[in-house]
Parts: C-alpha cells; structure tokens; sequence
C-alpha cells in the first residue's frame, strides 16, 4: 500500500511526534506506517484523513501486489 | 540437583497442599504439610515480577504496539518450545527437571527480550526531522 502520509505532512507542515499526538498513537507507529512496514486499522485510517481534511483514498493507494 | 535452595528452618511452615507426593509411605492429599517454603516464595515474586515486566501498557500503548506485543508472544512461545524441544533430546538426568523447571519462567524471559528489542528497532529507524 502506497501512502502519501510524508506529502500531506509537509502541506500542514506538521512533524511525525505532532501527527502522532493529533491521532493518539506513537512516533514509531506513524514512522513505520509512512516507511510502509505496518498496515494501519481503518479507524486510524479515518482519523488522519480527518485531521488532513481529505479522503482515505487521497492519503491511501492500493498497490498490484495488495490484491495477491 | 533442583532443590538448591538454602534450607533455613526460619522457612519451614506448615502449608495446606492439596497433593503432597511422598517420596516414601503414601501421599497426602488435602492436608496440612511442613514445607520449606523458600522456593515457593521466590516462584512467587519471579511470577508477578515478570508479568507485570511482560505485560504492562506502554506509555502510548497504541495498534502498532499491540502488533509487536503479539508477534513477540508467539515468537516467544516458539523458541520456548524449540528449547523444550533440544532438551528433551540432549538434557538427561536431574538436570532435565531443572530445565523442565526454568522452562515455565523463559517463555517471559523470550517474550520480553524480543517485545523490547522490537520496540527498540522500530525507535530507532525514527527518522529525524525537526
């Protein structure tokens, strides 16, 4: 799964620790989802597409190898 | 070979057991024993001790680190049991019931070891960035 977590971070301007405060969880979480080695809950899915203010699907892109 | 443990009479209680298998004559069930009570002491706090060590929330106890806590349970009861598994094979005599014995308590050595490791990897590839 393709993410484009880095890009939206940088339009808000806000670091990985102020992401992970916004969506309650850890900087390791918010680093290994956005380095792609973690495959996220859909609820923590929704709440960044809240605080980035778009739709899951803009932050979130499937990938060929995701439908095998 | 197991039973190591210092024999202060100061520990010698009397317990209620619900099997004490005797070594010779018969074996007590639901009675009241002498006991030194050493060992049962020390079981104890190891027991607590390392669970509370095991599975205590993070600060920021989060799905990602539910993950690795999960992960590292099942790694942890794997090598527990490849352990088991050499030690029955090579380990023989007294020292196959010590191993019996330690193996209850390693699976939370394991555990604990890797969870922490994890987490420490994962902290580590943090990015900097200001």
């Amino acid at each position: 799964m393709k993410n484009s977590i880095k890009v939206e971070r940088a339009k808000k301007g806000i670091t990985q620790a102020k992401l992970a405060e916004l969506v309650k969880v850890s900087r390791q979480t918010i680093n290994a989802i956005e380095l792609g080695k973690y495959n996220l809950s859909t609820s923590l899915a929704l709440k960044m597409a809240s605080i980035f203010a778009c739709e899951v699907s803009n932050i979130f892109e499937l990938e060929e190898e995701d439908w095998e | 070979m197991v039973n190591q443990f210092p024999s202060w009479e100061f520990f010698d209680w009397q317990v209620f057991a619900f099997i004490d298998e005797a070594f010779m004559g018969s074996d007590s069930y639901f009675k009241l024993v002498e006991n030194n009570v050493i060992d049962e002491i020390t079981g104890t706090i190891l027991l607590i001790g390392l669970v509370l060590v095991a599975f205590s929330k993070e600060k920021v106890e989060d799905e990602f680190i539910s993950k690795i806590r999960v992960e590292s349970l099942v790694w942890a009861t794997y090598v527990n049991y490849a352990v088991l598994l050499v030690s029955i094979l090579f380990v023989y005599g007294g020292a196959f019931f010590s191993v019996l014995i330690f193996n209850l308590f390693t699976i939370l050595f394991f555990f604990i070891i890797r969870f922490n490791w994890m987490l420490h990897k994962s902290a580590k590839t943090l990015v900097d960035e200001k």
